[in-house]
């Protein structure tokens, strides 16, 4: 019983606090193969070889740039540029990218 | 080593499946072929992209003759000085080494569609299951009366980057104190809408330094031109009373230049050059013509994918493309690139294949740390590539916002050369 008990407790723990506390719905439905192809976009500027005048991203945390992104989508953020890439995305996009991005090696 | 070896397997795994998948393609040889000719902001983003992704299981060659590529984009700002010459100059090494890019240093003569071959000048076809064409333009001599191959190098039109530019900044600093330096811009459509205007900022910024009693004179084909607004203002904000741009309805139409006595005659007038740019209209590159697939002088495409019209075998990208509403720009050409290298790779390995989306910004150098930009984001419809949103730098921009457009530029041009050659 208290076995039970237990195991009941951390079922409700895991889903309390990784389902519901720490889920993120700016991530949601990221599809990694499609942010590969996305990211052929970003690349044209963003590079890990330099960071002059535009910052590299790979590596950078997920929930970072999709909230840059919704940022810079909802023109909070400055630069025409990406202003212009981001109101092409759709949310789906956002998290996929966010996740591709983060994959890579800094 | 092991990486290549990783590499090997990988392709020889890939390529097996993509043969039980799609056996027609099949040409006898183990993988999949494309052949890309031409390794500018196309041809070296899509041979790279399609390689890359592919894991080596579509054999890529990449034909292009250069052996160092002098990028066209930059190539004013070596004009001007702001660039050292070898600083736009870029290897293919690093398309072979990091991805089995096979390049091969010879001219693409001549395209066999039927028997899906294409001949270099050494004589050897290569065969292709797919065809990328990303030739750049071919100058129009005769456009011009009076212009010819002989007369570029006393009236260079330096439009394909490369030694032309070179000629062209040594024209401009050997010119007499208070000389002329006449620019005669091409007419639409041509690479690099807003270049010309670029290209007069840069000689403006060396005869400010050097020779400030110069002159400029823009004698242009045109009534109109791409960021008119902002270079207008920014020529009279750092250089006052140098240019004067002469539109066409104004002049009446250039009606011949000579070399010798380097002059320009319009209709109503005649203008005398020390130094004269003169840039004729423009074609699609002369693989293109001859790969028939241009209706005119460029190649039209079915926007969702890059594929010609007139050959689904064959993909046109950049300059060399009626991808219209899309400019003819090094941006323009790397973002068609990717969308053609996911659809091939898809077409020869049953990879997914995504919708087509396209980007371009242009940026512009006006004076020191004076940077501007237009760009627009755009989707394949269904008989041409249509513009989504489009920005463009507003002309009451302060001093740091138009350094850090000046700076993001830099970080542009390091980002797509890596992306071509890296």
């Amino acid at each position: 019983m208290v076995k039970i008990v237990f195991k009941f407790f951390a079922v409700v723990s895991y889903l309390l606090i990784f389902r519901v506390l720490l889920a993120e719905p700016l991530l949601d439905g990221a599809d990694f193969d499609y942010g590969e192809y996305l990211s052929g976009q970003c690349v044209t500027c963003h590079q890990s070889s330099s960071d002059k005048g535009i910052p590299a991203i790979n590596g950078a945390e997920a929930l970072y740039i999709a909230k840059r992104l919704v940022l810079y989508k909802n023109k909070e953020l400055e630069n025409e540029v990406m202003q212009l890439v981001a109101s092409a995305l759709d949310k789906e996009e956002i998290a996929s990218l966010a996740i591709y991005f983060n994959s890579l090696e800094k | 080593m092991n990486n290549l070896s990783r590499r090997s397997f990988v392709s020889f795994a890939l390529a097996s499946t993509s043969l039980l998948a799609m056996p027609a393609i099949s040409t006898g040889s183990a993988r999949p072929k494309v052949v890309v000719v031409g390794g500018g902001a196309g041809g070296a983003t899509a041979a790279r992209y399609i390689a890359k992704d592919s894991k080596g299981a579509i054999d890529v060659t990449l034909i292009e003759a250069s052996k160092q590529y002098y990028t066209c984009f930059y190539s004013n700002l070596y004009l001007g000085g702001f660039r050292e010459y070898d600083s736009i100059g870029h290897s293919y090494d690093n398309l072979s080494a990091n991805h089995g890019v096979n390049v091969v240093h010879d001219w693409a003569i001549s395209v066999d569609s039927s028997a899906r071959k294409v001949r270099l000048g050494s004589g050897a076809t290569v065969s292709y299951d797919r065809l990328v064409l990303s030739p750049g333009i071919d100058i129009k001599y005769d456009s011009i009366n009076g212009y010819s191959v002989e007369a570029q190098t006393k009236m260079p039109h330096a439009w394909k980057s490369g030694t032309q530019v070179k000629v062209l900044r040594d024209q401009v600093l050997n010119m007499p104190k208070g000389g002329t330096f006449a620019m005669v811009p091409p007419p639409n459509p041509y690479r690099c809408p807003p270049g010309p205007y670029e290209r007069i900022s840069m000689v403006a910024h060396i005869l400010k330094e050097r020779n400030p009693t110069a002159k400029i004179v823009v004698v242009d084909p045109k009534n109109k031109f791409s960021k008119q607004g902002l270079f207008m203002a920014g020529w009279e904000k750092h250089y006052p009373g140098m240019v004067e741009w002469i539109d066409n309805d104004t002049h009446g139409g250039i009606k011949n230049v000579n070399p010798e006595t380097m002059e320009i005659e319009t209709d109503i007038d005649t203008f005398k050059a020390d130094v004269a740019c003169v840039v004729p209209a423009q074609k699609a590159g002369a693989i293109a013509m001859n790969a028939g697939v241009t209706d005119g002088d460029w190649s039209p495409i079915i926007p969702a994918s890059m594929q010609t019209r007139a050959d689904s075998n064959i993909y046109v990208l950049g300059d060399a493309s009626v991808a219209s509403s899309m400019p003819k720009s090094g941006f323009s050409a790397n973002s068609q690139a990717k969308v053609a290298a996911n659809h091939i790779r898809g077409e020869l390995t049953g990879s997914k294949v995504f919708a087509a989306k396209f980007s371009n910004t242009c940026w512009s150098l006006v004076a020191t740390n004076d940077g501007i930009k237009v760009g627009a984001n755009y989707k394949a419809g269904e008989e041409k590539i249509e513009a989504v949103e489009k920005f463009v730098s507003k002309t009451d921009e302060n001093n740091a916002k138009r350094k850090k457009t000046y700076e993001e530029s830099i970080g542009w041009y390091n980002g797509i050369t890596t992306d071509m050659f890296s």
